[in-house]
């Protein structure tokens, strides 16, 4: 069996998600209960690390979507970070790159939300 | 035939034992007075005697072992008979005194009275053999018949040489020899008492009191019978053998009932432990026969919580089931639900029970000890927990509780994980049973599914001169939500459409099916593309739930003007194979649903391209490059590039099959996991118009 696991630590008052594994329709359930207990928990400011991700399915891209709204409503964001080119070319066909921010390292994303707050 | 009148088959026994009596009677009633005279007189009267007592006794066994009455109640029906006996030996006698004085003992009305008297005394007494002999056999084994046998033939030689020694008294000593062995015999007999041990406690304590007052009034009743009483009197005229007969069944009762009662007195310690085993045996039979005919689960958690409570003397008891680490309660007793949460919580956070393998006992001063803000419950002080394990697996508890603060000793111990591991079987069949349910709903499902696909795609590639076309589709199992269509917009115009719902299964195909019918009416309506998919985002805002996109690539070829107009949204690129090398048309655009701002029109680019001879369009989705082999790596763009060039030069439809082969040999052993779509255009107008001269 593909495994898909989820972990979230916090840096800066930023919440860092780490995906690891296949993101795809069965495991995205687990993603989509990460950010609703997010969303619980009043943080909305969220970068997600991409680095050991090695799958990503068009269910799992919907996660994205599903959460953003919120998140910028509550003056956060969903940013992406540390992104193998396989998966950004995913992201990038899909023309994420229009909405979302992408960044190599999640340095940069944390940074990014600070300097706005 | 002779037979007939006297065969003891299981109809005739009742009219057997009336009609002996009627003989013996009758018989009596016509030589009252012939009694120890003619020695043949006497011993037709014994043998009519013994005949009757025979048959009365079988049609009474056969009646108690039809009624199946318990041990106790035999018992207590022979103590009545016996108290009657008692009654009548003591009681009536002193009357029957006072009215037959000895002058006129020999009347008419006397014989009667005497004859039925004894006839009392032969139904009675049957009915006391029987109960013995029942008792007896009782859990025995076969092999004692022979020592039951060998009394009753004592018994008779005693009461025989009775007859004997009324007849002719110097055979006294005879009688009394048989009567020793038959006594020695009574005791062997006695002795051999098995079902006081299936008896509850209760049971015994009663059969303790009544086998004590029981011995004693046989006893008293033996030495009744030894009197010379005028009611023995009445008796030994009648027939001596039954008078002896009488006397040893009594001898018999206060031997049997005194070996009872020691019996019982011994067994008595031991009869709570017995009646907890016989229960948590039966208790367990009952289980195991739930769970092979029951698939409620609440059902047998009720079961398993209720017997957890009646045979390990526990207050209250409740299952709590862990699933997806949630743990829930099921068939709480005795208990309030939200205190029985409290108990739970408290116990899992204070003691490591994802790690045991056996029942744990936990007291409530450990419990308070190990916690920091008290233990939750006043009324509990007792618990113990088993896990309930499947496949090494722990999928909830069993916890029992007792209000006192008595441990759960090893007995307990033992039956609760018993009743644990059926309560952790009862779970794992719920689950299973709910599991191939939702898969068989799942199943029908994407039966719903497939049919809507194969009804939306074109069953045909649509027949453009100049413009060869193949097209090709390979579901996978859960319906992944690809489209493809072709539209004839005008004489000269030829619309295209790819597309990849996101999600799988009837979600997606439901959003397929809105999605050819938007393209199918913006097609004819609009001319170029990237105002169709504006629209057709637009359209879809409704419907598109916020996780739902649709990748789709639109365009148009102009076969008069050499011409192709196309806009993506979101899809994978358009691929051109010219001069035998390939171009990504990749015109930006992000995918349908992702944004329903300007933005998205801001986005969308919409290319053209001048279409040269032999020019190949190929348009696929993202099955293809994600097509899985068995170490889970990519099929990928640069694989399927190469295998398109390596077979661009011939027939498109071989090109098409060449592809298909490729990446069917790569993904061998694993299961196409998405929806395959490849679309192929070649432009040959050149060769069609040469054609068309020759």
């Amino acid at each position: 069996m593909v495994d898909f696991n989820v972990e979230t630590r916090e840096d800066s008052h930023v919440d860092i998600v780490d995906l690891r594994g296949y993101l795809d329709a069965h495991t995205a359930p687990e993603l989509e209960n990460v950010f609703t207990k997010l969303i619980e928990d009043k943080r909305f400011k969220v970068v997600v690390n991409f680095e050991n991700l090695a799958y990503i399915s068009s269910a799992g891209l919907g996660v994205f979507m599903a959460y953003v709204e919120t998140m910028r409503e509550n003056d956060g964001d969903i940013k992406f970070t540390n992104m193998s080119p396989k998966v950004y070319n995913i992201f990038d066909l899909l023309g994420f790159p229009l909405l979302y921010e992408f960044y190599t390292d999640e340095k940069e994303a944390i940074k990014k939300f600070n300097e706005k707050s | 035939m002779k037979l007939n009148f006297f065969s003891f088959d299981n109809n005739r026994k009742l009219e057997n034992a009336i009609s002996f009596s009627i003989i013996l009677f009758l018989f009596r009633l016509v030589f009252p007075d012939d009694m120890g005279f003619s020695p043949i007189m006497v011993v037709i009267n014994e043998a009519l005697v013994v005949l009757t007592f025979y048959v009365i006794t079988l049609y009474v066994t056969e009646f108690i072992e039809e009624k199946k009455y318990p041990p106790l109640s035999l018992i207590l029906n022979a103590g009545i008979l016996n108290a009657f006996i008692f009654f009548v030996l003591a009681v009536i006698a002193a009357l029957f005194a006072g009215i037959f004085s000895e002058s006129n003992y020999a009347n008419f009305f006397y014989s009667i009275a005497s004859i039925l008297y004894s006839l009392i005394f032969i139904a009675a007494l049957s009915y006391i053999f029987s109960v013995f002999k029942r008792l007896f056999f009782l859990k025995q084994k076969k092999g004692n018949i022979l020592y039951f046998n060998s009394m009753i033939g004592f018994l008779l030689a005693t009461s025989a040489s009775a007859t004997l020694n009324f007849l002719t008294p110097s055979f006294d000593f005879i009688n009394n020899a048989f009567k020793v062995v038959t006594i020695l015999l009574i005791i062997l007999n006695s002795i051999r008492i098995s079902w006081i041990a299936f008896l509850t406690k209760k049971e015994k304590i009663y059969l303790l009191v009544i086998s004590i007052i029981l011995s004693i009034l046989f006893g008293v009743n033996a030495g009744l019978s030894s009197n010379p009483s005028l009611t023995n009197k009445t008796l030994t005229e009648f027939s001596p053998a039954l008078h002896q007969f009488l006397e040893m069944m009594m001898i018999y009762g206060s031997i049997f009932f005194g070996i009872v009662f020691f019996t019982t007195l011994f067994h008595l310690p031991t009869a709570e432990a017995f009646d907890r085993k016989a229960m948590e045996v039966s208790s367990l039979m009952d289980l195991s026969r739930l769970i092979t005919q029951v698939f409620d689960f609440k059902e047998l958690a009720d079961t398993v919580t209720d017997i957890t409570i009646q045979v390990c003397k526990s207050d209250s008891a409740w299952l709590v089931s862990n699933s997806k680490g949630e743990l829930s309660l099921s068939a709480v007793r005795n208990i309030g639900y939200l205190e029985a949460d409290k108990i739970t919580n408290a116990l899992t956070d204070q003691f490591d029970l994802k790690n045991i393998n056996t029942v744990k006992t936990i007291s409530k001063k450990q419990a308070s000890l190990n916690g920091n803000g008290g233990f939750p419950s006043n009324d509990f002080s007792s618990f113990a927990v088993s896990p309930l394990k499947v496949h090494n697996f722990i999928n909830g508890y069993l916890i029992a509780a007792r209000r006192n603060e008595d441990l759960f000793d090893d007995d307990d111990q033992k039956a609760i994980g018993a009743f644990a591991d059926y309560a952790a079987v009862a779970i794992e069949n719920a689950k299973l049973l709910e599991e191939s349910l939702e898969k068989e709903r799942l199943e029908k499902e994407l039966d719903v599914a497939r049919e809507i696909q194969y009804k939306i795609l074109p069953h045909k590639t649509p027949d453009i001169k100049g413009l060869e076309i193949s097209a090709l589709f390979i579901p996978a199992f859960e319906v992944g939500g690809d489209y493809y269509d072709f539209f004839r917009l005008e004489e000269n115009l030829l619309g295209f459409v790819i597309a990849d719902v996101s999600g799988k299964g009837i979600s997606a195909a439901f959003i397929m099916a809105e999605v050819k019918g938007i393209f199918e009416s913006l097609a004819k309506l609009i001319l170029s593309p990237r105002e169709v998919l504006t629209k057709a985002n637009e359209i879809l805002r409704g419907s598109l739930d916020k996780k739902s996109f649709v990748t789709v690539i639109y365009g148009i070829i102009d076969t008069k003007n050499e011409v192709m107009y196309t806009s993506r949204a979101g899809h994978s690129p358009l691929l051109l194979v010219r001069d035998g090398q390939i171009e990504e048309i990749k015109p930006s655009g992000m995918g349908l649903g992702l944004d329903f701002s300007p933005n998205f029109l801001n986005s969308l680019e919409e290319v053209r391209i001048k279409l040269k001879e032999s020019d190949i369009l190929v348009l696929f989705t993202d099955g293809i490059p994600e097509a899985k082999n068995a170490s889970l790596e990519d099929y990928g763009y640069e694989r399927f590039e190469r295998t398109i060039l390596h077979s661009c030069m011939g027939d498109i439809n071989e090109l098409s099959n060449q592809i298909m082969k490729d990446v069917t040999t790569y993904s061998q052993g694993n299961p196409q996991h998405d929806d395959i779509t490849l679309v192929i255009f070649k432009w040959t107008k050149e060769k069609n118009n040469k054609a068309g001269e020759i």
